[in-house]
């Protein structure tokens, strides 16, 4: 266990994860036929290729007895042969449980948690909110029929997103019962199981992240899926789809009158704190040799306070890259914030050497 | 203690280092055979080092980990100037931003 490269292995799983482009579907079907004869079941007779996971979900809940009430909702409901019961629970949740009770058993109560947080708990956040955005995004396609698609999402096996468990299994070196559901992760979407026929969805054609792995675009949807489902979101935080574009001519005036908080902090994302702040004529509230610190106020909410940090290096042209880190509202010196950055006491904060 | 772009690098003295960090099992080196203290997500940047020595990951992903470095080493990352440690042990603090709710982990 020791010997395996964890940064090669955990890379190889998140770019599973967030991979874009077309599906490779002779790998991916092989894969979900060899999960099924994992589980002793025989192998489907169909495959079915949707365009998003939102298509899927439709199917899916077509299948579950609801098209007539998609149909009312306004949704492009398939046509689908008979399914059969969904196998989910065989294909994927029983062969899944067992080898990570069998991972719990040899590594006991701490070396469990120990081998997840150095390596699926690394992947857990980012893939996770992804999951989280597209199951809220596909139940709000139509709202009489919110609860059905949220189910749909909820009996999906997450293909490429099931990345951070399978990395998991993959480090301790139990990959090969599920080898079949690792093949699939890496050439598919998400996929519903059911006795005589898959449903299997497209991967996104583009996907878009910031430095700390969120969703993240100004000019177009953040994460979009050939047949046009999409999701658009400023850092993490969901946004209207013609967000941005509504944002030209913005003035402080505009971001301190918009109501809804999350949208006003990705207004003055947009708007840029350092043009913000220059703008509105702010003071500092304090300056040393860590930093500025500078504050906004804002209606109903809390201000936002940050620090001022110079990059110590260079860039290439000459110039040292200044960066804004907000910190907890209550702060009240330079050295105070750049020090609660990194969790430490103001008065112990004292580099003597910085890169 | 010293700071490269996100990471502070805080000596710790021998017989400060708690047991339950000893206790861990050393965190395995990259390909290119470094230890590598944090890495940006999307860029692939690393603030790594090559030297003898230790990575002890704790199994919090918000607490510091610790680096044994018993001959000193150079800390490096593409776009940061590199950083000589003395030997020793370590806390490697990454820097984090306040958000309203939550705090987050920078990257670069």
């Amino acid at each position: 266990m020791e010997t395996v490269d964890r940064a090669s292995l955990l890379l190889s799983w998140q770019s599973a994860a967030f991979a874009t482009g077309a599906a490779d579907r002779p790998t991916a079907e092989a894969g979900i036929a060899a999960a099924y004869t994992a589980a002793g079941l025989p192998v489907p007779e169909r495959f079915v290729w949707v365009g998003s996971p939102a298509a899927g979900a439709v199917a899916a809940a077509a299948l579950g007895g609801h098209a007539d009430a998609l149909r009312a909702a306004g949704l492009d409901v398939p046509d689908l042969p008979p399914a059969g019961a969904s196998v989910r629970d065989a294909v994927r949740t029983r062969p899944w449980e067992e080898v990570r009770a069998q991972a719990h058993a040899a590594l006991g109560t701490d070396g469990w948690p120990r081998a997840w947080a150095d390596t699926g708990a690394l992947l857990w956040d980012p893939v996770n909110s992804v999951v989280t955005r597209v199951r809220a995004a596909i139940g709000g396609l139509a709202e009489p029929v919110e609860t059905v698609l949220r189910a749909a999402t909820l009996d999906a096996v997450l293909g490429q997103q099931d990345a951070p468990w399978l990395a998991q299994f993959d480090a301790l070196g139990l990959l090969e019962p599920l080898r079949g559901l690792a093949g699939a992760a890496r050439s598919a979407g998400w996929w519903w199981p059911y006795e005589n026929l898959v449903i299997v969805a497209e991967r996104p054609v583009e996907l878009h992240r910031d430095e700390p792995g969120r969703l993240h675009r100004g000019d177009g949807p953040a994460v979009a899926w050939p047949d046009g489902f999409a999701l658009h979101a400023w850092r993490g935080m969901p946004i209207p789809a013609d967000f941005v574009r509504t944002l030209d001519g913005l003035t402080p005036e505009r971001i301190r009158a918009e109501e809804n908080a999350e949208l006003r902090r990705v207004m003055l994302e947009i708007y840029g704190y350092d043009r913000y702040l220059a703008e509105s004529n702010a003071t500092p509230l304090h300056r040393d040799e860590t930093g500025v610190l500078w504050r906004i106020d804002l209606p109903d909410d809390e201000p936002v306070v940050m620090v001022e940090v110079v990059n110590s290096t260079p860039e290439p042209d000459g110039t040292s890259r200044t960066y804004y880190l907000r910190v907890p509202p209550a702060t009240r010196t330079a050295r105070e914030g750049v020090a609660w950055t990194f969790g430490v006491d103001e008065t112990d904060y004292r580099p003597q050497a910085q890169t | 203690m010293y700071r490269q772009g996100d990471i502070l690098i805080v000596p710790v003295a021998e017989d400060a280092v708690p047991a339950s960090v000893r206790a861990l099992p050393p965190a395995a080196r990259d390909g290119r055979g470094r230890m590598v203290l944090a890495l940006g997500e999307a860029t692939g940047h690393a603030h790594a080092l090559t030297a003898p020595g230790e990575l002890r990951r704790d199994p919090n992903p918000l607490a510091p980990d610790h680096l044994w470095l018993p001959s000193g080493g150079r800390l490096a990352h593409e776009e940061h100037a590199a950083i000589s440690l003395p030997k020793g042990w370590y806390r490697v603090i990454r820097q984090r931003e306040y958000v309203p709710g939550a705090v987050r982990v920078v990257a670069d």
